[in-house]
């Protein structure tokens, strides 16, 4: 058993002391005015002394009573002050270790640390902290650990920098990159000042509200290109500075930051999808992202408000020439972007209409603003974008599409912020076809392949959008198929490679597989002519009725155990995902 | 294709005539409360709207609910305004519950829940099924689901 680092509780202490300090002392010396008779400053010095030291115990108990340990096959974490908690991980379910240091930790030397599974709506082992080398030395022997071997053999995999970003890629980084949410921000209080400002504009400017109108919302346009330009700039220089991603065996591992600088491993054979991003900007220049998804990240607070930054661990590349990033994704995953397969051309004029339609709104709620409040806004400047709409129905036609590799299925969505989706065959979960009343009425479909990545919690599945609807009902079936197929094949693949291992012969049971759920030896033997007679209708189960209840129980405790299935069931949920299906055809 | 049992429309219209209860007794009280005059019949009116509505959109939805068990996969088909066909591949289930809410226990309905790693996971569910069927059907989904064997969940 191993403690954190001694330095973690002067660290955790000086953390937790300083927000609530404040908060007290701001109480006590500021509130406190009434209070001051009877406890004046001295009293309060003396309040806000003891709790610091009630703290500072507080974080020596909670160092003494956290122990961590790597058993030969989990990761166990046991912790509490009052209740205690014992955690086995298996290494298995281990999809990424990541360590992260802001400045201060850095000074002293600390790091976080923190060890996600697939499941769950939480990291499942945090540890607050241990020293740097620790967790680079927990990141490698889990990453050991994970392949089956023991910890003495320590066989060094061999390293590959993949990826650097140069100093001055770093700068094309920043200048490419876009943050809208300052802007937002800038948006709602800019509008919140708005009646104020308007009046002082108005009152020179009386008869010219046309040229005021214009050069207002010109400059607010140029005000919220720039500042999100700016954000955008600071964002990625202080998340992307000195990005280096590396693959050590079977594992890539990334460094990345300039304050706070994150370390982060992404085990390939969890990996769940590889996304091509780019914008105008990167696209004439000739750049693009590749994002990495694994299906680790459990959704944090700040992605259901839908942005995955913060955590930032998917992005693999933030940039590089375009050509690079399709020979990564060659590397990675053994595919080439495919000849789309286009929506059909009729969905133009949907397009088409579908913005124009939304500048008729703008239109009528101005001419609605200027009867009602008596006002000369123009409100007909809106319509004159009409061709603009036109042009634009043509874009999102033209950058949106799907294709079918042999073991991927490719999307591409997008025109301001284009989205290439390799989801391989065996990674999908669930294909849904959706069509709302509107795609009826066109004859076309989506159809989404629903995968574990976690970058799809925030809105961003492989979706084949407005397809034909015949070709919806295909692609549905293709893929489920193709899952069959792909799943089927790897199966194969590895039994063989475990008989090879073993050097056995090609009928010999598989007892001694290491991973899974615990099958046992019928149930093995089972799903072997499962496979061979694959076009069996399955439903007719005569023959297993004995195997089945060793096979479920194993089945359910584990699952049960190391609960890295499906997050609780919830109502909310699934409101949730409807809501989620009607706004998607709003905005797609 | 399979239907839902048909007494899932009355639950589905009881929700309805609550919602258009509440609505209506919301729109009553503001007739009494509200500091500007609300029409006397306003609440009618709502009631009314959402009545009609909800009871028309549950017995929609009941006509276009449908599932299947096929060969690998259960196949789902629901949806009044927006259309949704899902695909569950049987490898891809992670567990089944079967779930009978206070409600549903009253219709003498249960439902059954199927669980996949997906980020939508919770998504599928098939409502409006007799007891037993809802036990039967996460057996057979469960033993299908074993039979499929799948790699590593995700």
């Amino acid at each position: 058993m191993t403690h954190l680092s001694p330095l973690s509780v002067p660290y955790r202490a000086a953390q937790r002391s300083v927000s609530i300090v404040f908060a007290v002392a701001f109480f006590v010396f500021s509130g406190g005015a009434a209070f001051g008779g009877f406890l004046g400053a001295f009293g309060g010095i003396i309040l806000l002394g003891s709790l610091v030291l009630a703290i500072a115990g507080y974080e020596f108990a909670y160092y003494q009573r956290f122990e961590y340990e790597l058993t030969p096959d989990t990761f166990d974490i046991r912790s509490g002050v009052f209740g205690r908690r014992n955690r086995e991980i298996p290494y298995r379910r281990i999809q990424n270790v990541d360590i992260s240091r802001n400045v201060a930790q850095r000074l002293f030397g600390i790091a976080a640390v923190n060890l996600e599974t697939a499941g769950g709506g939480e990291t499942e082992g945090s540890l607050r902290f241990v020293a740097y080398d620790e967790a680079l030395r927990i990141q490698t022997e889990v990453a050991r650990l994970k392949r089956g071997e023991s910890a003495g053999e320590a066989t060094e995999p061999d390293r590959e920098v993949l990826f650097e970003l140069a100093p001055r890629e770093l700068a094309i980084v920043g200048a490419l990159s876009f943050d809208l949410r300052l802007p937002g921000l800038v948006f709602v209080f800019v509008t919140s000042a708005f009646p104020v400002a308007s009046s002082y504009i108005d009152v020179p400017l009386p008869t010219s509200g046309v040229v005021a109108t214009a050069v207002g919302l010109g400059g607010l346009v140029l005000l919220v290109a720039l500042v999100s330009w700016g954000a955008g700039f600071i964002r990625a220089v202080v998340n992307y500075y000195d990005f280096r991603l590396t693959r050590v065996g079977d594992e890539l591992q990334y460094e990345r930051g300039l304050l706070q600088r994150y370390n982060g491993s992404i085990p390939l054979d969890k990996l769940q999808t590889l996304t091509i991003e780019d914008n105008p900007l990167k696209r004439h220049f000739g750049f693009a992202t590749l994002l990495i998804e694994t299906a680790g990240y459990a959704p944090s607070g700040d992605s259901r408000n839908g942005s995955s930054v913060g955590r930032g661990s998917e992005a693999a590349i933030p940039l590089a020439r375009r050509e690079r990033v399709r020979s990564l994704v060659d590397d990675l995953e053994g595919v080439a972007e495919p000849t789309y397969e286009r929506p059909p051309k009729r969905i133009r004029r949907r397009y088409a209409v579908r913005y124009s339609l939304a500048l008729g709104a703008i239109a009528l709620a101005l001419f609605g603003a200027n009867t009602l409040l008596d006002r000369a806004i123009p409100w007909y400047v809106p319509l004159a974008l009409v061709p603009v709409a036109i042009v634009a129905g043509v874009y999102q036609w033209r950058h949106r599409g799907y294709g079918l590799t042999d073991d991927h299925v490719v999307t591409r969505n997008g025109f301001w912020k284009r989205e290439t989706r390799f989801v391989p065959y065996y990674r999908i979960q669930t294909i849904i076809d959706t069509r709302t009343i509107f795609q009826r009425r066109w004859r076309v479909a989506t159809v989404t392949a629903d995968t574990a990545g976690s970058l799809s919690l925030v809105g961003g599945d492989a979706a084949a959008v407005d397809i034909g609807g015949d070709d919806a009902v295909d692609l549905r079936e293709t893929l489920n198929d193709r899952l069959r197929d792909a799943l089927a094949e790897r199966r194969e693949e590895r039994r063989r490679a475990r008989q090879a291992a073993l050097g056995v012969s090609v009928d010999a049971t598989d007892e001694s597989e290491p991973d899974d759920d615990g099958p046992t030896e019928t149930s093995t033997d089972d799903r072997a002519t499962e496979t061979q007679t694959d076009d069996e209708p399955t439903e007719t189960p005569t023959d297993d009725g004995a195997t089945e209840t060793p096979t479920e129980s194993t089945d359910t405790d584990d699952s049960f155990l190391w609960g890295d299935d499906v997050e609780a069931p919830d109502e909310e949920g699934e409101a949730a995902v409807e809501d989620r299906s009607g706004s998607d055809s709003n905005d797609r | 294709m399979n239907r839902l049992h048909p007494r899932i429309r009355l639950l589905w219209v009881a929700r309805a005539v609550v919602v258009a209860l509440v609505v209506g007794g919301l729109t009553g009280a503001g007739v009494l409360f509200a500091p500007f005059s609300i029409p006397i019949y306003a609440p009618v009116v709502t009631g009314g709207f959402f009545l009609v509505t909800g009871v028309g959109f549950a017995l929609l939805r009941y006509r276009a609910w449908r599932y299947e068990l096929r060969d690998d996969s259960l196949y789902l088909q629901r949806g009044v305004f927006t259309k949704v066909n899902t695909v569950v591949p049987f490898v891809r289930i992670q567990h089944v519950d079967s779930a009978r809410g206070p409600i549903e226990r009253l219709a003498g309905l249960a439902s059954t829940i199927v669980y996949t790693a997906g980020s939508r996971g919770a998504d599928v569910s098939i409502p409006g099924l007799t007891p037993d069927g809802a036990e039967d059907l996460q057996e057979r989904l469960k033993r299908l689901a074993i039979r499929a064997e799948g790699d590593d969940a995700v």
